[in-house]
């Protein structure tokens, strides 16, 4: 099963550019001058939203094509996803050594 | 499905942290039952195949765009509350990182893509187990559940936070939320959602039966 899943991962990180097709954003995602141009106006709690500034927004790096960030995005995801699974195993293992010895 | 900061109120805010911070606590309990070397590349190359999944936009028509989440794969593999909590994780370096999803709308994030979707994918399958279509219809029904709780969320903010007549913060009703979001998960994502999970589901399953670690 592991073999397999690493397969599927790997098809499907190395195919990740596909996702960059769509310019469409996602439903009620949109930029702010879209309500404005909807409505008339933003609303007040979109417009002062707080926002906590990310590292890579929208999966983009500033100066790197959008192929090329959208890799290092993808890479990143995997290995922040795998390394805290991996920390966590570690944790757990570590209580029951405890437990066991004590 | 992804909500941003400034889209839902502040009571709603503290509501979904209030409701899902007890079910992050016992769903890392639940975790740690199953999480040990043998099982860590799996979960975990299912959580990061959630997490690269989740990155195909796929555009629909009416100009907006969508994608599967990969909940229901792992729910019906290593349970639900496995689902929920590696989807949150993933939901959390999104947000945190890529600023995809607010940090302020991670709990209800949290609350409809991951747990609402492993829950639901979870029950579905329970119940139709041998149909060679369950999973199928476990990735479908998940995203489609996921869709009306974020219909929902958004749908009641301009029914109780307006100023002087005008919605504070998502301003559409839930009649709209509810076709806009539910109908296109219903019509597409949940499509893309189901084969996904049905695709991978029978590769990973080849010819042995039983192989879910769901006990």
């Amino acid at each position: 099963m592991k073999n397999k899943l690493y397969t599927v991962l790997i098809i499907l990180t190395v195919a990740v550019p596909l996702g960059l097709l769509s310019e469409n954003p996602a439903w009620g995602e949109w930029e702010e001058n879209y309500y404005q141009k909807i409505l008339g106006f933003i609303p007040n709690g979109i417009k002062n939203a707080h926002t906590i500034a990310s590292p890579i927004p929208d999966y983009s790096i500033n100066g790197m094509s959008d192929v090329a960030s959208y890799y290092l995005s993808a890479l990143l995801g995997l290995v922040l996803v795998y390394g805290i699974f991996y920390i966590l195993v570690k944790i757990i293992a570590k209580k029951q050594d405890s437990h066991g010895s004590a | 499905m992804h909500i941003p900061d400034g889209y839902i109120s502040p009571t709603t805010v503290i509501t979904t942290y209030a409701v899902a911070l007890p079910l992050w606590i016992y769903g890392l309990k639940k975790l740690k039952e199953k999480l040990n070397e043998e099982t860590l590349p799996l979960i975990g190359a299912l959580s990061a195949m959630s997490f690269i999944i989740m990155m195909f936009n796929i555009p629909i028509p009416g100009g907006t765009s969508g994608h599967a989440v990969g909940a229901a794969l792992i729910a019906i593999l290593f349970g639900p509350w496995v689902g929920f909590i590696s989807v949150s994780l993933v939901l959390l370096i999104q947000a945190v990182v890529f600023g995809d999803g607010g940090v302020s709308a991670y709990a209800l994030n949290a609350l409809s893509m991951a747990l609402t979707g492993s829950f639901s994918a979870y029950f579905v399958f329970k119940m139709i187990k041998n149909k060679k279509l369950a999973p199928f219809l476990a990735g479908w029904v998940a995203i489609v559940s996921s869709s009306f709780v974020v219909a929902l969320a958004l749908g009641i903010q301009p029914l109780f936070w307006t100023h002087n007549g005008q919605p504070l913060y998502f301003p559409f009703d839930l009649k709209t939320t509810m076709v806009a979001l539910v109908g296109s998960h219903m019509l597409f994502f949940g499509i893309v959602e189901g084969i996904f999970t049905k695709l991978i589901y029978d590769y990973l399953q080849g010819k042995n039966r039983e192989f879910s670690y769901e006990k």
